[in-house]
């Protein structure tokens, strides 16, 4: 499987990122080796990390190994979905669908 | 052992990503995760207290609409595979057709236990006429090879009112019927987001295209609205809290540049 450099961020880091062990969280709707990286969303009170983001296509909770920064891009697995990180409000994250 | 950065699924080029999620060897994967162990989308052990009359019948006539929904989806994914323009398109487009497949079946082996022995007659006689015609005018862009509208109908329009009503039902839902809708969801999942991703991508250079697409949702939002005030009807859902449902679809059809 190839891979890229999809997820590096366009916006100059002015610090190193912070790194996150991930672990299963329950969430069963992909194959076990990318399960980790993506959680069910418990809605609007569900306080997400600086490592995550919602899809805005079927909201589960996108996560990833370092923290994100404006302009990364996830993938979301279950729904297929490629989408670029922006700055949200309430410092959290909120994720643009690309096409 | 591999290391995160082995299996990030954010690196992955997109060409990869996309031949990735499309594969069986992904939907064996997913499916194993949420369907092992259960014996028609449910705890084979699991309780199945009666229903009164009233919550059997209504129950009855919410899964008769299921089983139309999703003799449409795996009719109209069967046809979609010989239409699919690429190879991960047409493998996936396989792969709904046997989540389609399963979710009738789930839906049939349900209303068998609720008593229903000839469930053809009775998703006839209970049949809402808007998922009809829906049903007839998804058949009729697929009978006519018509790739992106037959998408758009199916994939985005369809995938999306089902997973939208299917949760909603799921809440409140006896725990047996929920167990099988749950399943349900997670494959919808997969079923509108490679909807909304496939049009997304070929309609991004495509002005043309994009308003042919208005045209169709145009002619098709009637029956949309008539298909889900009738399922949530069903489902007891106050009218007041039908918009906040039908929001997803709205969203969709924003993103993919369909709105009016």
């Amino acid at each position: 499987m190839t891979t890229s450099d999809a997820s590096t961020s366009e916006v100059a880091p002015d610090k190193p990122r912070r790194q996150y062990d991930l672990d299963e969280t329950g969430f069963n709707e992909v194959p076990k080796k990318w399960r980790k990286f993506y959680r069910h969303w418990g809605g609007p009170g569900d306080k997400l990390g600086r490592n995550e983001v919602v899809c805005p296509v079927c909201k589960i909770v996108i996560r990833s190994a370092r923290e994100l920064r404006p302009g990364d891009k996830v993938y979301c697995m279950p729904c297929m979905s490629r989408m670029i990180v922006v700055e949200g409000p309430d410092d959290h994250f909120i994720a643009e669908v690309i096409f | 052992m591999p290391s995160d950065e082995d299996f990030d699924p954010h690196v992955l080029a997109e060409d990869a990503f996309i031949e990735e999620v499309q594969s069986f060897q992904f939907w064996f994967g997913a499916v194993e995760g949420y369907l092992t162990g259960q014996s028609y989308g449910h705890d084979p052990g699991m309780a199945d207290p009666p229903l009164d009359e009233t919550q059997r019948e209504r129950l009855i006539t919410t899964l008769c609409n299921y089983c139309v929904g999703e003799t449409a989806a795996l009719e109209g994914a069967s046809g979609l595979v010989s239409l699919a323009p690429n190879h991960p398109a047409k493998i996936f487009m396989a792969t709904q057709v046997v989540d389609e497949a399963r979710h009738l079946e789930v839906f049939l082996r349900r209303l068998n236990d609720l008593g229903v022995e000839d469930t053809t007659t009775e998703i006839v006689r209970r049949a809402n006429p808007a998922l009809t015609e829906f049903k007839d005018a998804l058949m009729q862009l697929v009978a006519a090879g018509d790739w992106d509208a037959a998408v758009f109908a199916q994939n985005v329009i369809l995938e999306t009112m089902e997973f939208t009503v299917f949760r909603s039902h799921a809440q409140n839902a006896d725990p047996m019927t929920a167990e099988i809708l749950e399943g349900v969801i997670s494959d919808e999942r997969r079923h509108f987001g490679f909807g909304e991703n496939d049009l997304g991508r070929r309609l991004a250079h495509d002005p043309e295209g994009r308003a042919r697409l208005r045209d169709v949702r145009r002619d098709l939002d009637g029956l949309v609205l008539g298909v889900f005030e009738g399922a949530l009807a069903d489902l007891e859902v106050p009218a007041a809290d039908r918009h906040v449902l039908g929001r997803d679809y709205l969203e969709t059809v924003e993103r993919l540049g369909l709105t009016q």
